[in-house]
C-alpha cells in the first residue's frame, strides 16, 4: 500500500520539526517545509531517512500567495494530493499595541491568518477528490485563546485560526477530512528562547515549559486513524495555562 | 463539428457523474430534484461535479455559473446553454 502523503509546514525547527518526525515515524511520507532554513529542514528530511521514512522539501513563504499556490498544484499535479496538511509555520512580532508598527501588525496577519487561506484553499479540492478522508491541524496558541499583552497582531491571528479551522470543519466533515487546532502554550522552541523563563513560568500550573515533542505527540494523535471522530475541536496543550 | 448532446444525453451524463462521485440513486436524479435538499450535494460537492464535468467534457466551465443552481434542472440548463 502507498505511503499517505502528509504536508508539515514550518518542519524546519521546534514543533514543525518534531513533528514531521513524529509523523514520518508513523508511517506517513513527510513533505518538509521551509522558508528559509534550507540546511535545517535538509537535516530533518536526512534525519527521517536515517530512520527509515521518507520525506522530500518543500520551500516557499507563507505570506506570498502565488508562490504558495504554484508550489503546491505543481507538487499535487507530480506525486498527487495530500492525506493531511499541519499548518504549523508561523512568527510572532510583538509591541505594545500602541507601539506597533504597520509592518508587524500586517507581518504576522499576512503570515498566520492569511497563510491559512494561501496555504489551504489550493489542497484542499485534491484532498476531497482523493476520496480517502484526510486530517488537516492548525496550530493556533493560547494566545489567540485568551490574548497576550505586546501580541495583540498574534493574538488576533491566531483567534482568526481557530474560527478558520472550525468553520473549514464543518465543510469538510462529510468528506471524512477531519479539521482541528491544537492551541499550545509555552513550548521550549527558539520563539520563547528569549522570555524571562522564571517569571512567566509562574502562571502555569505545571511550572515547566512543554517540549515540542509533547505538542508533536498530540497533532500525531489527531493525524491518526484512531482520531477520526474528533473534529471542529481547539485542543489545549499548556500546562494548565488557562 | 458533432452536435450538441440532447438533454437526455446530458441528463444520462449527469446522472452517472453524480453515482460516481456520491453514489447518488440515479432515479433520484430528475429535473426537480434539489441538489442540497433531496440529492445532499452541497456547495463543494457542485465544485468537484463541476471538476468531473471539466474532465469529461474537455472544457473549462465557470464556477460562477452554477452559482445559483439549486436543482437538477438548473444544472441541465447550464449545462445546454454551453452547447
Amino acid at each position: 500500500m502507498e505511503k499517505r502523503q502528509v504536508l508539515v509546514t514550518g518542519a524546519s525547527r521546534g514543533i514543525g520539526r518534531a513533528t514531521a518526525l513524529r509523523l514520518a515515524g508513523d508511517g506517513f511520507h513527510v513533505s518538509v517545509h521551509y522558508r528559509g532554513s534550507e540546511d535545517a529542514a535538509a537535516a530533518v528530511v536526512a534525519e527521517i531517512e536515517a530512520a527509515g521514512g521518507s520525506a522530500d522539501l518543500l520551500q516557499f513563504d507563507l505570506a506570498e500567495r502565488e508562490q504558495v499556490r504554484e508550489c503546491l498544484e505543481a507538487r499535487i499535479a507530480e506525486q498527487g494530493a495530500y492525506y493531511g496538511v499541519v499548518c504549523n509555520a508561523g512568527l510572532h512580532s510583538d509591541n505594545a499595541f500602541p507601539a506597533m508598527t504597520d509592518e508587524q501588525w500586517d507581518g504576522v496577519v499576512r503570515t498566520n491568518l492569511d497563510g491559512f487561506y494561501n496555504l489551504l484553499h489550493p489542497l484542499v479540492m485534491p484532498m476531497i477528490r482523493r476520496r480517502g478522508g484526510g486530517r488537516i491541524v492548525t496550530l493556533a496558541s493560547v494566545s489567540g485563546i485568551i490574548g497576550n499583552r505586546g501580541q495583540t497582531n498574534y493574538s488576533a491571528a491566531k483567534a482568526g485560526v481557530i474560527g478558520a479551522t472550525k468553520a473549514l470543519a464543518v465543510e469538510l466533515a462529510k468528506r471524512k477530512i477531519t479539521v482541528n487546532c491544537v492551541a499550545p502554550g509555552l513550548v521550549e522552541t527558539d520563539m520563547t528562547d528569549a522570555l524571562p523563563s522564571e517569571e512567566i513560568l509562574k502562571a502555569v500550573p505545571l511550572r515547566r515549559f512543554a517540549q515540542p515533542q509533547e505538542v508533536a505527540g498530540l497533532i500525531g494523535y489527531l493525524m491518526s486513524d484512531e482520531a477520526g471522530y474528533i473534529t471542529r475541536q481547539v485542543i489545549s496543550i499548556n500546562g494548565g495555562l488557562c | 463539428m458533432p452536435s450538441a448532446p440532447t438533454r437526455e444525453e446530458l441528463h444520462a451524463e449527469l446522472a452517472a457523474a453524480l453515482q460516481e462521485l456520491f453514489e447518488t440513486e440515479p432515479a433520484a436524479v430528475v429535473e426537480t430534484a434539489r441538489l442540497y435538499e433531496d440529492l445532499d450535494i452541497d456547495s463543494i460537492d457542485t465544485m468537484d461535479l463541476l471538476l468531473r464535468l471539466r474532465q469529461s467534457r474537455g472544457r473549462h466551465i465557470e464556477p460562477e455559473l452554477f452559482r445559483d443552481t439549486r436543482t437538477v434542472g438548473g444544472v441541465l440548463d447550464v449545462l445546454q446553454a454551453l452547447d
